[in-house]
């Protein structure tokens, strides 16, 4: 597959008294993790449901797969978990399932089958028959992740997958996007977490009140809003290309060396691993190469710092709209 | 369709599976035994074996006693004297006697006496009882008074009146009481029915939205999908429910005169009067079960998108409610008139005719105008209701938060 299985082209979605999204446009390629970051009240769900044409946008338009149809066109080829979980209290849980993938288009006895190898594979083999009210809260939440993936979509979309979920299964969760992604599926997701995007993520973009602030690799991301630190250090002392390497003002724009180890700040715009190649192209053993950028979650809270604490006292009704 | 046809498939397998439905699919035959035995037991009637207390100074004792044996009594007279009473009522009370008639001179003069019995509450013995001694007494007096018994017993004469009802141009052995009965019964089912199965799908339009689940199933379906599929799931679940009180209705008043012998009551006699349904009065009914009940049905789905707890919904059900309740409360005085302007008013206009009509059509003879016109406004009404509250619907499931204002839901309908 190729291009963009998601693109959003200057989407806007108004509410009452506030505008939720403004002009976002987005694109995520087939086969990646894409990460869609922001703190609450950020806009994540609102964009998430126009991208599943719960809502409609005022303006701009979403293209699904390099066409024109809407989410519920290609309902079949997509899978999703909203923010809000809930699933019917008094069913049985296969029968959930079941019924989830035939609004889908799936066949009855397929999905009976599917739904109960999955159930096995994440431990709720012994559960099928039981009503969901009767299974736990996380058990609830492994329900339905398999309602998202049970018929096979080659698009999913996970809006805060892993709130609510304790170490144990936020892993087991990591693994199954993980594995999704070998497959060949795209994946997006929202989260407020910098850790699961830093790891997880292909690629990601950060939004805050309804704008995009910037996206990217997470690598370009961290990059080009302040990764400007490389730590050195070498096994022996360092070769004379050491030196020459560190005096050319269009890698490095000031250094403290201390001679088996050195602190780089990297020129506007230069790439560590040009620094790393030439180093290792001139004869140095290093110990340890380190670009001591900032955390994702620094960037993150330069960025949308003074938005995040505005947009909390909304988030709740952003969140419902 | 394979789509809305899993919504279907989904309303109507839960629901069947619940306790409630089979809770009532077994409480509707018990109730309707107890409308068709009940009357039988209190009735009695039947063969009785009374004994005549004769306190009578002359041989009118004997004469009351050789009157009332017959077909319905078997009857034995002893003459009065103390201690006799109270062998009697030990003979009733162990079941051995059904009763015993205490006379005296009192009887000819003032037209007394006093019945004992197990069971005094069984009508047609009373009233045969009363019959056979009036007949008798009279005729005493009269021949004391000199007439002759060949010309009292011409001139007695039982009056039988009977009725029949003229319907759709012929005449049909049918009482009033039948008609009544009939349109009464019919009216009361449709009400609890077109109500207890809309609020059905009010809770469960409530339920996908409190659970949130209905923001996977639109971002599967379109929700007039999801809103036809649940119409059409909870109303066969209504249609199976009334097979069930059909056939098991129709079960017992065929075998109704071998159920009451098994029970030991007299199966012959029919004090309440079971209504004839012919196939066209059960047409009517369902046509216009069905109808009130994707009306009401469309308009209950709306009041549950628009609210986001049971006790909202509760509330804002009110205004459905009361507008069927109108038809309801309608329904006594089309039952005393039902050619008047209101009970034909009723039967048109859509949101009253599932009740009106149908209990017009029992009640009386309806000209097939008013029923063709009757059916296409409902059909109408449904269109247009429907559409209004679908409109609702798609914008309510996914709102949460404060009930909105009816400014605000009319803005919605509007919405294209």
């Amino acid at each position: 597959m190729h291009g963009s299985v998601v693109a959003m082209d200057r989407v806007t979605k108004r509410f009452t008294g506030h505008t939720a999204v403004d002009a976002l446009s987005l694109e995520v390629p087939a086969g990646m993790i894409y990460g869609l970051l922001g703190p609450n009240g950020a806009g994540k769900t609102t964009a998430i449901r126009m991208i599943m044409n719960i809502l409609i946008p005022d303006e701009g338009s979403v293209s699904l797969f390099g066409t024109a149809g809407t989410g519920r066109d290609y309902s079949a080829r997509i899978g999703f978990l909203p923010e809000e979980r809930g699933l019917y209290p008094k069913m049985r849980v296969l029968d959930v399932l079941v019924f989830l993938a035939e609004a889908k288009g799936v066949d009855r006895r397929i999905a009976r089958a599917r739904g109960q190898e999955w159930l096995e594979r994440l431990g709720l083999g012994d559960w099928s028959l039981r009503r969901v009210a009767d299974l736990s809260k996380g058990m609830q939440q492994k329900v339905q992740f398999i309602s998202t993936v049970l018929h096979d979509p080659d698009l999913v979309v996970l809006d805060e997958p892993f709130s609510g979920l304790d170490p144990v299964n936020t892993q087991v969760m990591k693994d199954t996007v993980l594995d999704l992604r070998r497959r060949g599926k795209t994946i997006l997701f929202s989260t407020h977490i910098m850790e699961h995007a830093e790891k997880l993520c292909d690629q990601l973009c950060i939004i805050a009140r309804g704008r995009k602030l910037v996206d990217g690799t997470p690598a370009a991301v961290t990059l080009a809003h302040g990764g400007r630190h490389v730590t050195v250090a070498f096994e022996a002392p360092p070769p004379e290309a050491a030196s020459q390497v560190f005096a050319d003002r269009t890698l490095v724009v000031g250094v403290q060396d201390y001679g088996r180890y050195a602190e780089l700040e990297l020129a506007e715009g230069s790439d560590p691993q040009e620094i790393l190649r030439r180093l290792v192209a001139g004869g140095a053993r290093l110990s340890r190469f380190d670009i001591a950028g900032p955390s994702l979650h620094k960037v993150f809270v330069d960025l949308v710092g003074p938005d995040a604490a505005r947009a909390e006292a909304v988030g709740g009704r952003v969140a419902d709209a | 369709m394979r789509k809305v046809w899993a919504v279907v498939r989904r309303e109507f397998v839960e629901r069947v599976r619940t306790r409630a439905m089979w809770i009532s699919a077994v409480l509707g035959p018990v109730f309707f035994a107890a409308m068709i035995f009940l009357p039988l037991l209190l009735a009695g009637g039947g063969h009785k074996t009374i004994v005549v207390v004769d306190a009578t100074t002359t041989a009118f004792g004997e004469r009351v006693a050789r009157g009332l044996q017959g077909a319905n009594f078997t009857v034995a007279r002893v003459a009065s004297r103390p201690g006799v009473l109270d062998s009697l009522t030990v003979e009733v009370s162990d079941g051995r006697l059904d009763g015993f008639l205490l006379i005296s001179d009192s009887l000819l003069e003032a037209g007394a006496a006093e019945y004992r019995a197990s069971n005094v509450s069984s009508f047609t013995t009373i009233e045969r009882l009363e019959r056979g001694l009036q007949q008798i007494a009279v005729r005493a007096r009269l021949e004391r008074e000199g007439v002759d018994p060949a010309v009292v017993g011409r001139a007695q004469l039982r009056m039988d009146l009977s009725t029949k009802k003229i319907a759709r141009g012929r005449t049909v052995e049918e009482s009033a009481g039948q008609s009544f009965s009939l349109a009464y019964f019919m009216g009361i089912i449709l009400y609890i029915a077109i109500t207890l199965y809309g609020v059905n799908v009010m809770n469960s339009v409530l339920e996908e939205k409190t659970t949130r689940i209905v923001e996977v199933l639109i971002s599967s379906l379109r929700p007039a999908q999801l809103m036809a599929g649940k119409l059409l799931g909870v109303g066969a679940v209504s249609l199976l429910q009334f097979v069930i009180w059909g056939v098991s209705a129709g079960l017992m008043l065929g075998h109704r005169a071998s159920i009451a012998a098994r029970l030991g009551m007299p199966g012959e006699v029919s004090v309440f009067e079971v209504p004839d349904v012919t196939l066209a009065t059960g047409v009517v009914f369902l046509v216009y079960f069905l109808g009130g009940f994707f009306l009401y049905s469309a308009m209950f789905a709306a009041v549950g998108a628009i609210s986001s707890s049971e006790q909202e919904a509760r509330q804002a059900q009110v205004p459905v409610t009361l507008l069927l309740l109108v038809s309801f409360m309608g329904m006594f005085s089309m039952l005393n008139d039902p050619d008047s302007t209101f009970a034909v008013t009723l039967s048109i206009v859509p949101f009253t005719s599932p009740i009106a009509m149908p209990v017009r059509w029992a009640a009386g003879s309806l000209p097939l105008s008013e029923v063709v016109l009757s059916v296409a406004t409902l059909v109408v009404g449904i269109i247009v209701v429907t559409a209004v509250a679908a409109r609702i619907y798609r914008v309510g499931i996914l709102m949460t938060g404060k009930r909105p204002a009816l400014r605000e839901v009319i803005r919605w309908v509007g919405r294209a």
